[in-house]
């Protein structure tokens, strides 16, 4: 499917090419009243930077792996990203008295759709690496090298095995991390979607 | 399921297969659901892994570039905040202690007269980096600078100005240089066009420009300078106790 950019998706391009003016932009015009929010919801600026700045790395991977369009406005969508991002901190943090103070945004379905869109690219990234995570240790460095060093060749050269046994290695392992995957129950929560 | 399965994935996904593995691999696609499920799997575990550990470097330094700018745009209580956690560290007597060396450097500094360049001179580092061009020049630039080796690094700034031209932060810095340097004039002028212009960083330079002038016993000029500093800028307080002093 073809998608129209959204003029707004210059912030996403800028978040590609580490475009450290463009970027300003994103600080200067929309991040000030994330800060607030997350300040009026038991936060402190420290909490806001973080919350900016990791959901930024997240729509940087989006776009990287998937080639994410922007088709609405930045400033709705990044700020419903971040607000969610820490409600869903104070949850972790186990904050009992939190007293959410909502603020009326409208939002339309077209927006809400694209910040659900980065919200399960997430969760997805999150259960493969936490996956990747319970191989062992060789099964990790294999697969580390193949997917830095592109070529195979090159991959068993360093490793010092031969390709055939690389390849058939590498194959073994992301069977595992397949299997893994797939017997997790968050797996199972994900195509719900 | 069986290894081979993961096999003819791999094989699969890098266009090994020939064609009558390829019907017999679309034909199983759609006949058997686990088949097709683990594919899926594997397909996007592929794609995210190898996205993820490709652009590990990119994104250490977009991380880099993110941190600067927000402690840059949402921070500005932070100094604040540090300076009185530092204070409640000393026990009363160290306190005590600090304080009255702080009163008799205080005396020293008063009784002396006018406040001096050196007191005020301590700059940011340089830290650009995160910018994808030029990186030997830029690492070169940034080491003599945070070095204080201030000909080598206006040498580097100059050759990286030229092909980023009308770069504030570049220009700011090949200021700063010349200034250490004792050259005033081009040191001036180049503050001025920054403090003129539109950049982020119109107040650092005007900051810049009244420590020229203070460097230079100007101090009437820089008082003047010091306030055209607004108290939103990162620099007022720093304006704020040189202007005391004056």
């Amino acid at each position: 499917m073809i998608q129209k950019p959204h003029e707004d998706h210059i912030y996403i391009e800028a978040l590609l090419k580490n475009d450290s003016r463009v970027l300003s932009k994103i600080y200067e015009k929309f991040s000030h009243k994330i800060v607030s929010y997350v300040r009026n919801n038991n936060g402190n600026s420290d909490d806001a930077q973080d919350i900016i700045q990791e959901t930024l790395v997240t729509i940087y991977h989006q776009a990287k792996e998937k080639n994410f369009v922007l088709t609405c406005p930045f400033d709705a969508y990044f700020y419903l990203l971040c607000k969610r991002r820490w409600l869903n901190e104070l949850k972790k943090r186990g904050n009992k008295r939190v007293t959410i103070l909502d603020d009326t945004t409208s939002i339309t379905e077209e927006q809400e759709q694209q910040v659900e869109e980065t919200e399960i690219f997430e969760k997805q990234s999150q259960l493969f690496e936490s996956k990747f995570k319970e191989l062992g240790a060789k099964c990790q460095e294999l697969l580390k090298t193949t997917f830095k060093i592109k070529s195979m060749e090159k991959v068993a050269e360093i490793l010092g095995v031969t390709y055939g046994y690389a390849r058939k290695k590498k194959s073994q392992c992301m069977g595992k991390l397949t299997q893994l995957v797939k017997n997790s129950n968050e797996f199972h929560q994900l195509k719900a979607y | 399921m069986s290894e081979d399965n993961y096999i003819t994935f791999d094989k699969y996904l890098n266009n090994e297969l020939s064609d009558l593995e390829l019907t017999s691999f679309k034909e199983q696609l759609k006949s058997d659901i686990d088949f097709k499920q683990e594919f899926e799997i594997y397909k996007a575990l592929e794609a995210s892994l190898s996205s993820k550990f490709e652009n590990e470097e990119e994104e250490k330094a977009l991380k880099t570039t993110l941190s600067k700018l927000g402690s840059k745009y949402l921070k500005p209580e932070n100094t604040i905040k540090k300076k009185g956690k530092l204070i409640s560290l000393f026990s009363n007597k160290q306190f005590m202690v600090a304080a009255s060396i702080a009163l008799l450097i205080g005396f020293f500094i008063f009784n002396n007269g006018e406040p001096v360049y050196s007191d005020f001179s301590s700059h940011n580092s340089l830290e650009l980096v995160v910018r994808s061009d030029n990186s030997e020049t830029i690492i070169k630039a940034q080491e003599a600078f945070n070095s204080k080796n201030y000909e080598v690094a206006l040498e580097q700034l100059t050759v990286l100005s030229e092909t980023n031209k009308n770069d504030a932060e570049i220009e700011l810095y090949k200021g700063i240089c010349f200034l250490e340097l004792n050259n005033y004039v081009e040191a001036d002028q180049i503050f001025d066009a920054i403090s003129s212009g539109k950049s982020t960083f119109v107040h650092t330079a005007s900051w810049y420009k009244a420590l020229s002038m203070l460097k230079q016993e100007q101090f009437e000029a820089c008082k003047y300078v010091l306030q055209t500093i607004p108290e939103s800028a990162d620099e007022y307080k720093q304006a704020k106790k040189l202007l005391k002093k004056l």
